[in-house]
């Protein structure tokens, strides 16, 4: 188990390192950004000398760089992500309600289509030539290369102005005032309105999926411990489990970093379904120059990034007992 | 009572231009336990039949015709079902790569479960006892059911698989080249095991081997497949030794021996047939000396030979014993005769004195502050070789022994992290400092595998001309030299082959165009690292000739290093025994085939099959596996597994030269020629099979 402890703990080090990294990045860049969040409210003339320097030193803006840096690094690494200049909120209070509607968006889609379109790969796989495999991968293919927003907007186009199955937008009706996220998420109408961009979602990042568990089983197939296997008499079945279980890490692997990347919302989707997400957010704080915000959002997002890749180098250690001795006794 | 009939056993595969002919007509049947052998070149459809056996043929394959009787039960015309419930229960398989055929994320343990629980409805716990009683006979130990494929060394992956077939007790267990890819003195623990326990199951043994050798000593009745058909059939007694097909002859002939013996191996010239049609003729017809008209008009039937259990498929039966004298003589098969004469060596070429290659092991961050010393793999260590002109020195040694490493080291592939290396008069700094390119160009060194060191999209010209635009030699008649360095190999005509990529040739063909692109910078030193392991065994010595051939007219020193000591007998004029880093033994390829003064040689040399049925070998098994590289004992190394060991072998490491004799050094306190006898009484009086190392070398 040694072993397995200093491989974590090499790979916790490594994302320490790489969180480090990329708060920094974050910082140096939006510093290197002309123009500043007071830039309109100064222009307008609404505001004196007096006023900016006196915003500014509110928000640490007049401390030396080297002062806003530690500042930044010390808040950003514990959690304390200030207030958002333009919206006068603490920016969390911003935030969460928008990672949270992206996540229950994207996270179940995400799963879903993982656990199907890897069954199906697998079984297209598997039975190599077939026209189900044919007709699969194209059909994902096409999904896949044609960007989201098209197919969104030609599912509203079908299922909500045509059959007027589902709304075309938004995450509820605008009658609707829920308290909290049970009621929010709860609800009928919430479902209705969720069908719809799920659906996308799930056939958005199926091919991804499809593919790359059909190629591992057609790589798999033929492979001497397989023909072990049919000899021992297993079902086809029962084989066909073997031969993804074996090929079954490069799937883990990029789900977990779909996973990360899932934080980051589908600025597309959102903006076609008008799902008021986080992507959304981040764009419209970058125009406005929002430093708290964008800060937060950027590290929020580079951090799930990270926690993704340790977890999937965990899970490979885990799920692969050749990868590290003693990692996978129980696998 | 016969077990397993085989009827005009016929199976094509369709490729996406032709059908294949892969079996045609193959008859043989198994009685009840009985050993059986099927033996053949590759290509010549033995594991095809196993297949189709098992129901494992791939998916382009068909049994077109012939019927498959075990019990009484026709098997081609079983339901997938049925014929399900029949594997592993009747008919288990032991397959042929035991390093990949088992399921690397699934362990042992579980594996063998598996089987066990797919045909019978046992409890978690009872299975998992009945596998560490498996582990237990196969000589595994029972603790270990846990572990995962990977942290076994390749011949106790083999031992898993026999657990696995053993587990239902079948009646028939086809082991499909079972050893193939293992080390002599592994081979012949797997044999010496899969025969103790057959005996003791009473199961029916069916053995698909390339090896002659093997089924000689393991079987009692055989088939000699050839291009899909049977050529000879019989008891093993008969055929092997009074074989009265021109191919068993040719094939027995061409298994070098390794007694030092002067009759040289035989390699039947030419390639193995194509099998894109139904043979009309013959299909030995076009490599066979002794074909006549009749012989191209149909594919001779089997005969029985009268008043013994013996077959034979040859119009000419009736000269079997003028064809044997003849087979013998190289002349038959129209190889002109290897000219006798003592080659005389030049000057050194290589010489290394105490030359090392230590790996370091990685280190946690804290011993690496405390300042320890890290270890070290050694796995060349302190090898003092000199090579001459016109000689071919043999190395060899088990896997995981440093022969590789050591031709690599040689080779400059690998920096040596100590010891002399003076090649051509110059030591190694010269080289190192700015004159690699021109190493680069004298020493030449020859890998393993032909299918994987030639690169599929260049054709034969750009493969053999690429050495000449690199180190810009003979830049003006590139083609002259491509051309004149096939021919040196044999590929003949030339013209004929520039064009071709290397899948459209033959295994020994793509292996010849690795030596061409070797030779054609006219290199004063060869290294040949296992050149011949994934050669058949007429290509093998057609190889094996050539390089012979070369040292001699070339002037050029060979290393050859092998695992296999027939073949290095053959070729080599020097031999030195590598174990664990270092030479043990070290002398003329005669005297050590002889006389061989270490008891790891004597191992070894007992350990390679007899092809002749009718000789007994003195089998001596060696215990365990060589330990541990990074924490190896003080003394001699080989003192752990040493039947001889004393305590003075504990205490201090022997020399090369404690035998005091220059031409013939071994490292041991005790050389002397009695060590077979002492050795195989040492060997039969405790148990030899006691494997507890996980033998990280192989991992």
């Amino acid at each position: 188990m040694s072993q397995f402890q200093r491989f974590l703990a090499k790979r916790l080090a490594i994302s320490i390192g790489l969180t480090l990294i990329a708060v920094s990045v974050i910082f140096v860049v939006l510093r290197l950004l002309p123009g500043s969040p007071f830039e309109a409210l100064v222009t307008s003339g609404n505001l004196n000398q007096q006023q900016i320097n006196e915003i500014r030193a509110l928000y640490g803006l007049d401390q030396p760089m080297w002062r806003q840096y530690i500042d930044y690094m010390v808040s950003i690494l514990t959690f304390q992500f200030g207030y958002s200049i333009l919206r006068s909120q603490p920016v969390w209070d911003v935030l969460e309600p928008r990672l949270v509607n992206t996540l229950i968006l994207l996270v179940p889609a995400l799963v879903t289509t993982a656990i199907l379109s890897s069954a199906l790969g697998m079984y297209a796989g598997w039975n190599r030539g077939s026209l189900l495999e044919k007709s699969s991968i194209i059909t994902t293919t096409f999904l896949r290369s044609t960007p989201v927003f098209i197919t969104a907007i030609f599912f509203i186009i079908v299922f909500a102005y045509n059959l007027e199955l589902v709304p075309a937008f938004g995450m509820r009706s605008v009658t609707a005032s829920p308290e909290g996220y049970v009621d929010t998420f709860l609800s009928i109408d919430f479902l209705h309105h969720y069908l719809l961009p799920f659906t996308v979602a799930v056939l958005y990042y199926s091919g991804d999926f499809l593919l790359l568990a059909r190629n591992g089983i057609v790589e798999k197939r033929g492979s001497e411990f397989l023909k072990l296997h049919k000899a021992k008499g297993l079902t086809e079945m029962q084989q066909l489990a073997r031969a993804g279980r074996n090929s079954m890490l490069p799937i883990l692997t990029y789900f977990a970093l779909r996973l990360g990347m899932i934080f980051q919302g589908l600025i597309l989707l959102e903006v076609v379904f008008g799902w008021p997400g986080i992507g959304r957010e981040l764009v419209l704080a970058i125009q406005q120059q929002d430093y708290p915000l964008v800060q937060a959002a950027v590290f929020i997002m580079a951090l799930a990034v990270i926690i993704a890749n340790l977890a999937a180098d965990v899970l490979y250690a885990y799920f692969d007992p050749t990868v590290s001795t003693g990692g996978g006794s129980s696998a | 009572m016969t077990l397993l009939d085989v009827e005009n056993l016929k199976v094509t595969y369709t490729t996406e231009d032709d059908t294949v002919h892969a079996v045609n007509d193959v008859s043989f049947s198994i009685d009840e336990g009985v050993n059986y052998g099927l033996a053949g070149e590759s290509g010549s459809g033995k594991s095809t039949i196993a297949e189709a056996l098992l129901g494992l043929l791939p998916g382009n394959g068909t049994v077109e015709r012939g019927k498959i009787t075990f019990n009484g039960r026709d098997i081609t015309s079983l339901s997938d079902t049925e014929r399900r419930d029949m594997l592993w229960e009747d008919i288990a398989y032991i397959p042929q790569s035991a390093m990949d055929s088992l399921d690397p994320v699934m362990s042992t343990g579980d594996q063998i479960i598996q089987a066990i629980q797919a045909h019978r409805s046992v409890s978690d716990e009872k299975a998992r006892s009945r596998v560490e009683e498996l582990f237990e006979i196969v000589g595994l130990d029972p603790d270990r059911i846990d572990d995962y494929p990977h942290e076994f060394s390749g011949g106790m992956r083999q031992r898993v698989t026999i657990a696995m077939a053993l587990a239902l007790e079948p009646d028939l267990i086809i082991a499909d080249e079972p050893t193939t890819g293992l080390d002599v003195i592994v081979q012949d623990k797997i044999i010496d095991k899969i025969l103790e326990i057959q005996e003791r199951m009473d199961s029916s043994l069916l053995l698909i081997t390339h090896e002659i050798g093997v089924i000689a000593e393991t079987c009692d009745e055989l088939s000699i497949l050839y291009g899909g058909k049977v050529m000879e059939q019989g008891s093993v007694d008969n055929v092997l030794v009074n074989p009265t097909n021109p191919y068993t002859m040719g094939l027995k002939n061409s298994f070098p021996e390794i007694d030092g013996s002067n009759e040289d191996a035989v390699a039947i010239p030419g390639s193995p047939p194509n099998l894109n049609h139904e043979p009309t003729a013959c299909v030995f017809k076009d490599r066979c000396p002794f074909a006549t008209d009749e012989c191209g008009d149909s594919h001779p039937d089997l005969v029985s030979l009268p008043n013994r259990n013996h077959r034979s498929a040859c119009h000419h039966v009736d000269k079997a014993a003028q064809m044997r004298r003849d087979a013998k003589n190289p002349e038959t098969w129209d190889i002109p005769e290897a000219e006798d004469t003592a080659t005389d060596t030049g000057e050194v070429v290589l010489e290394t004195d105490n030359l090392e290659k230590y790996y370091e092991q990685s280190q946690s961050l804290l011993s690496q502050f405390r300042g320890e010393d890290p270890d070290y793999v050694k796995a060349v260590d302190g090898v003092s070789l000199s090579v001459r002109r016109s000689e071919v020195v043999g190395i060899a040694g088990e896997s995981g022994c440093g022969k590789s490493t050591l031709g690599e080291t040689m080779a400059l592939l690998e920096d040596p992290t100590g010891g002399e290396f003076v090649f051509d008069g110059e030591p190694y700094e010269y080289y190192q400092n700015s004159n690699l390119e021109e190493f680069r160009r004298k020493v030449q060194i020859i890998f393993q595998d032909p299918f994987d060191s030639l690169n599929p999209r260049q054709t034969v010209r750009k493969l053999v001309g690429e050495p000449l635009t690199i180190h810009d030699y003979r830049s003006d008649e590139h083609e002259q030299a491509i051309i004149e360095t096939l021919e040196k190999v044999g590929l003949t005509p030339a013209e004929k082959f520039l064009d071709q990529y290397p899948h459209e040739l033959s295994g020994g063909q793509r292996q010849r165009v690795a030596v061409a692109k070797a030779l054609v910078l006219d290199p004063d030193f060869l290294i040949c690292d296992e050149p011949a392991s994934m050669l058949d065994v007429s290509l093998k010595v057609n190889l094996l000739n050539l390089l012979r051939e070369l040292a001699d007219t070339e002037d050029i020193g060979i290393v050859y290093i092998s695992h296999d000591l027939a073949s290095l007998m053959q070729v080599s004029d020097r031999l030195a025994i590598m174990y664990l880093g270092r030479i043990i033994e070290e002398g003329a390829v005669d005297r050590i085939a002889n006389q061989p003064k270490h008891p790891y040689t004597t191992s070894l040399l007992s350990a390679a099959p007899e092809k002749d049925p009718t000789t007994d070998r003195a089998r001596v098994l060696l215990d365990g596996e060589p330990p541990d590289p990074v924490d190896l004992p003080t003394g001699c190394k080989f003192a752990p597994r040493c039947p001889k060991a004393e305590e003075e072998c504990w205490a201090t490491e022997p020399a090369l030269d404690e035998s005091e004799d220059e031409d013939h050094r071994a490292a041991c306190y005790f050389p002397d020629d009695e060590t077979a006898e002492t050795a195989v009484e040492a060997s039969q009086t405790d148990d030899p099979d006691q494997s507890t190392n996980a033998g990280s070398l192989s991992d």
